[in-house]
């Protein structure tokens, strides 16, 4: 048996005076039940976000969609709710606050901080992204109108400037801003055309309407602090509860991680130099999957300075791109072939608007519950650290 | 039916013969009966007697139709042959004015819209059958061309704030719009028909642009933010805008800023623009700038109020003194929020989209929320640095802000809104207030863990009893939000832990006769802390070896102790007489002690037995006597006063009931006794002090003056 074991077993029968632990041995395989219950539940959860319908988009859950990342999110508070159980429930304090696990977990609740500004800077990143599906609602009803005519086409295009400008937003852009909020200006930039008529320039920058974390606060960084003490539990920590906190840490970053990539967010260079999960965990396969997929998306992304993965955004980047072509070859009365195909994509638009009417709020939402949800878990293991803590001396 | 409408009763006909319209009814009745509801009230007739009879120049309108009616007929002469040859015809001799034609525009949109929609749909269809389109009038095309020159000239003046030099314009402008707006609605049953599609797009393009201009407007109307309170740099400028503008004279900068730094006249204009917008279906134009600039003026409240967002990662790091700072601006920034700043934005909001209350409100919505949240992370990320004991007060106060500047915001939202800034609210004040309750308890584990073996010199007060009694009285001030967070957070759980509150059970039993703060979860908290106090300092007191001192450290500490009691009123209630009476006897316990263990040896010197042996002085045993007295009283005077009662009046106190016992016995000792010493050498040697003396001595004990005495301190 390791020395940590060992070790355990010893603390686990002192503690058995403070908590009437039941028969130390029972405990201890239940234990170690609950930890291999923990890691294939984790397994089987994030195996279920990878398998999504290849004929994507227009089925199911298209990965990094808005509906994606909602089950994403629930994932994370699934393995969130059984790590709690895993680690606290019915947990004699002196066990956790044997070394190294009290280093580990004071590690884990650093990164449950950083979770949660990320949270935050995820959240008003939705709210830009509502914004953008303002700026496309303005194009739909520009475009849905029939006959287009010239007024349709500039209102739409003045929009679709706005929109495109907001989408393909550089974040190196608005790193270095003198001032905390993310300006995303918008209107100027190739605004200048449909028609004769100038188009105004929507002057006055385009933020998001809320608020971002602080100033220099950078998401990625956040993330690689995340991982950077980030080390597999070895020998003997390898059994004992030293492996779910591993775990846990990695869906924790690796969720973070993809909400960053997916969803507008403050200072995101260097996002794609990510973090390894060795490939030998089980549970660890999809999330590898997934990272590689991300991943390679990210890179594409990066030399492009689009707003973000989400699925929706990218459809919309495309569409806009698209409607702005024919924007600016518009001439009245249009070919009917051409408003075909407009109103096809007027019609995705649409569609594009309405999923993310429907799954924005609860998206931002669920996003606010996890926060909610690791405050209350990092004060619980606090509590049991300082229970531990000062119950020891007077004992 | 449009054809009946077009060629039987051209709208022009309508306006100056009333008895059309009602050949029109007639007609309208013919083709569907389910109409006949619409048509018997609709306002057509109305208007039109309105429009003759106020229009001032009725006179010219007759001429102006009957000319109209001339080119339709032109027009159909040259069979129609194109739409937009109509543009090409020649210039009509009457000039329009904008003005005039708008009176036919406003007939010729009643018109249509007296045939519902639905009808004019099916009959559209019908019609395109047989290549019959409904009849556009020649005004319309004449309208269009004015409304465009009016936009043209807007267009040239875009931005630059040209609004409100001429307000008549402006109106005309807004009136053009709504015109426009007005006719796209009522064309829309032709949208589908090929033979007005130039005319309807022609229509959409003015609209566009005309919307634009308003667009513009109202953006340079929002970001025209007046701030009183500006550095002097700034404000210049914005008065030297003003100048340009010709505006705004100089007295309404003064006038009471209700809308947030926006003149009643400026709140006036935007709200005729937005609602010229939402009436031409530019509502998201019109709320994406609002949101914008809006977002943009609360950033800078934050700013203004000088509270820095700090993300919550940089809290935890962060020195408590540094984050100390923070916390006042923090509650700064959550009062002006709630009792200003959201005020007067949804007031703004509402006033700008007046009977548009949906918008307004989650306009409001939408601004503010981000913003609360914002706050209350901050009171999230404070509630989750490390606890320790001196924070408590800083963090009531949050509470107390939280608790008080809040609720009363919850009002201004829409209930979706409310419900959820509710639960964000009470749970960002549910953790400071746990981490409140988990502070106050730790009064208790700084006091079990002070375990120091050094005693401290002269018995004075201990640094402990000093720290929690001053803790409590600051405590004190802050005791109803205290009572309310202990009996709103505290955690059932926690009744079981050792180092947390235990209310149920113990500490009740001396305070039976107060029932009702028995119920109290702090006073219970108030009473452990002070019982472990009390044990902590006993065991304190056994460190002295001299039971006398000992018994000075414990009445020099409980006499600390409830003077600071009785000096905070709140605390003084929540303890209780009873414990007040227990505190007091148990002092008096001491005082006894002490007397016994100091003074009852020395008065022992002074007793008769054993001095007379039938009825004769025995003088050896008498000098001894007096020689044990003067030894005993040097020492004690020696050594106590040195000790430390540095309460006034527990000095006096001690001194007098010293003096009580002390003097009289040995005045009478004196008295009986002197007179067996033979005077002069004798008398020298023995009697030492005269009473005087004693009283000067005793006068000098619990100075704290170690000099006095020559030997060390116990």
């Amino acid at each position: 048996m390791p020395a940590t074991e060992h070790q355990q077993s010893f603390l686990g029968r002192i503690s058995i005076r403070r908590n009437q632990v039941i028969a130390m041995d029972g405990n201890h395989e239940q234990e170690l039940e609950d930890l291999e219950l923990f890691q294939r539940h984790t397994g089987d959860r994030f195996a279920d976000l990878l398998s999504f319908p290849e004929d994507y988009p227009f089925t199911g859950e298209p990965f990094l969609s808005i509906s994606w990342l909602r089950k994403l999110v629930d994932v994370l508070l699934c393995c969130e709710a059984e790590f709690k159980a895993v680690l606290i429930m019915g947990r004699d304090p002196s066990q956790i606050l044997k070394p190294p696990l009290d280093r580990l977990l004071i590690d884990f609740m650093e990164r449950a901080v950083k979770v949660l500004d990320i949270c935050n800077a995820v959240s008003s990143g939705v709210d830009s992204i509502r914004q953008c599906q303002k700026l496309a609602e303005i194009v739909v009803s520009a475009l849905e109108q029939k006959p287009i005519g010239d007024g349709q086409v500039k209102r739409s295009r003045k929009a679709l400037s706005a929109l495109m400008s907001a989408l393909t937003i550089d974040d190196k852009e608005n790193n270095h801003s003198r001032y905390a909020e993310r300006t995303w200006s918008f209107g100027r930039r190739g605004s200048n055309s449909g028609g004769n008529h100038k188009d105004r320039a929507t002057h006055g920058s385009f933020r998001s309407s809320s608020m971002v974390v602080a100033k220099n606060w950078s998401a990625a960084k956040q993330i690689q602090a995340m991982c950077s003490n980030l080390a597999v539990p070895r020998g003997g920590e390898s059994t004992g509860l030293a492996q779910p906190v591993y775990i846990m840490s990695n869906v924790m970053v690796f969720v973070m991680w993809a909400l960053v990539a997916a969803i507008p967010c403050q200072e995101r260079s260097g996002l794609s130099t990510h973090f390894q999960i060795p490939k030998q965990f089980v549970w660890a396969h999809s999330i590898i999957g997934m990272q590689e997929k991300i991943g390679e998306e990210w890179k594409k992304k990066e030399k492009k300075g689009s707003a973000g993965l989400l699925e929706e955004i990218q459809r919309m980047e495309k569409l806009g791109q698209s409607l702005i072509e024919f924007a600016d070859g518009f001439q009245f009365p249009a070919e009917a072939e051409k408003l075909e195909e407009v109103a096809a994509r007027v019609a995705e638009l649409a569609e594009i608007c309405q999923r993310m009417e429907e799954g924005l709020m609860p998206l931002q939402q669920q996003i606010r519950e996890l926060f909610h949800r690791i405050v209350r878990s990092r004060t619980e293991i606090l509590d049991l650290l300082d229970n531990g803590k000062a119950s020891q001396p007077i004992i | 039916m449009e054809r009946d409408l077009s060629e039987k009763n051209p709208p022009e006909k309508q306006l100056s013969n009333n008895s059309d319209s009602s050949d029109n009814e007639e007609n309208a009745t013919n083709i569907t009966t389910n109409l006949n509801a619409n048509h018997h009230d609709h306002p057509e007739t109305e208007t039109c007697d309105q429009l003759v009879s106020q229009s001032p120049k009725a006179g010219v309108k007759v001429e102006e139709s009957d000319n109209t009616r001339h080119e339709i007929e032109e027009v159909h002469h040259e069979e129609k042959e194109n739409e937009e040859k109509i543009g090409d015809t020649p210039p009509p001799e009457i000039h329009y004015t904008l003005e005039t034609v708008s009176q036919d525009i406003d007939q010729f949109i009643t018109t249509l819209s007296a045939t519902p929609k639905d009808a004019k749909e099916t009959i559209v269809e019908e019609e395109k059958d047989e290549k019959a389109p409904m009849e556009i009038p020649v005004f319309v095309e004449k309208f269009l061309d004015l409304v465009e020159e009016k936009v043209a000239k807007h267009e040239l003046n875009e931005g630059k704030g040209k609004w409100g030099q001429n307000p008549e314009e402006d109106s005309s402008f807004l009136e053009a719009v709504n015109r426009i707006s007005k006719l796209t609605s009522s064309l829309d049953g032709l949208r589908s028909d090929p033979n007005h599609a130039a005319l309807i797009s022609r229509i959409g393009g003015i609209q566009q642009r005309a919307m634009a201009c308003l667009e513009d407007e109202f953006r340079f109307t929002l970001e025209d933010i007046k701030h009183n309170d500006q550095d002097p740099n700034t404000d210049a400028k914005g008065k030297q805008h003003e100048a340009d503008r010709c505006v705004l004279p100089e007295s309404e900068s003064a006038e009471t800023d209700n809308f947030l730094g926006y003149s009643d006249d400026a709140v006036s204009k935007l709200n005729r623009i937005a609602k010229e917008m939402i009436g031409g279906g530019f509502e998201s134009e019109c709320c994406h700038v609002f949101m914008m600039i809006r977002g943009h003026a609360f950033d800078e409240c934050f700013a203004e109020i000088g509270f820095e967002k700090i993300s919550i990662d940089e809290v935890q790091k962060m020195q408590w003194e540094a984050l100390e700072r923070e916390i006042p601006l923090w509650i700064k920034a959550v009062k002006e929020y709630a009792s200003i700043y959201f005020v007067k934005e949804l007031k703004l909001a509402e006033a700008v989209f007046s009977n548009y209350s949906s918008i307004s409100s989650s306009l409001f919505s939408n601004l503010t929320r981000s913003v609360l949240i914002q706050l209350l992370n901050f009171a999230e990320a404070v509630a989750m640095t490390k606890r320790s004991a001196e924070k408590l007060f800083k963090f009531l106060d949050m509470y107390e802000t939280l608790r008080d500047s809040l609720p009363a915001m919850g009002a201004l939202f829409s209930e979706e809104y409310e419900n959820e800034l509710k639960t964000e609210s009470t749970t960002a004040r549910c953790r400071i207030g746990e981490a409140a309750i988990c502070m106050f308890c730790d009064l208790e584990n700084s006091i079990k863990s002070d375990t120091g073996k050094t005693p401290v010199p002269g018995g004075a007060v201990h640094p402990l009893t000093r720290y929690t009694m001053n803790y409590l009285k600051y405590a004190g001030e802050y005791i109803a939000t205290l009572e309310q967070v202990f009996r709103e957070h505290s955690k059932i759980e926690r009744a079981d832990s050792t180092s947390r509150p235990r209310y149920e059970s113990e500490s009740q039993n001396f305070n039976n006769d107060n029932d009702e703060e028995n119920q109290s979860p702090f006073s219970n908290q108030l009473v452990r802390v002070m019982d472990l106090l009390d044990s902590n300092l006993e065991a304190k007191s056994k460190l002295y070896k001299d039971i006398a001192l000992s018994c000075i450290f414990m009445m020099n500490n409980g006499r600390y102790i409830v003077q600071k009691i009785k000096g905070s009123t709140e605390i003084r209630q929540m303890m209780g007489d009873p414990w007040c009476r227990r505190k007091s006897s148990e002092l008096r316990n001491y005082h006894k002690n002490y007397q016994r263990e100091t003074w009852s040896k020395l008065l022992g010197c002074l007793g008769h037995e054993g001095l007379q042996v039938n009825g004769k002085v025995i003088k050896p045993v008498l000098k001894e006597r007096f020689k044990s007295f003067n030894v005993l009283f040097d020492e004690i005077h020696k050594a106590q006063s040195s000790w430390v009662v540095s309460d006034e009046q527990l000095q006096s106190e001690l001194r007098v009931s010293i003096t009580a016992v002390v003097i009289p016995a040995y005045r009478s000792f004196m008295g009986r006794f002197s007179q067996y010493l033979t005077p002069g050498r004798q008398t020298e040697k023995y009697i030492k002090y005269q009473a005087e003396d004693l009283e000067t001595y005793i006068d000098e004990l619990f100075d704290g003056n170690s000099a006095s005495g020559a030997r060390k301190r116990p």
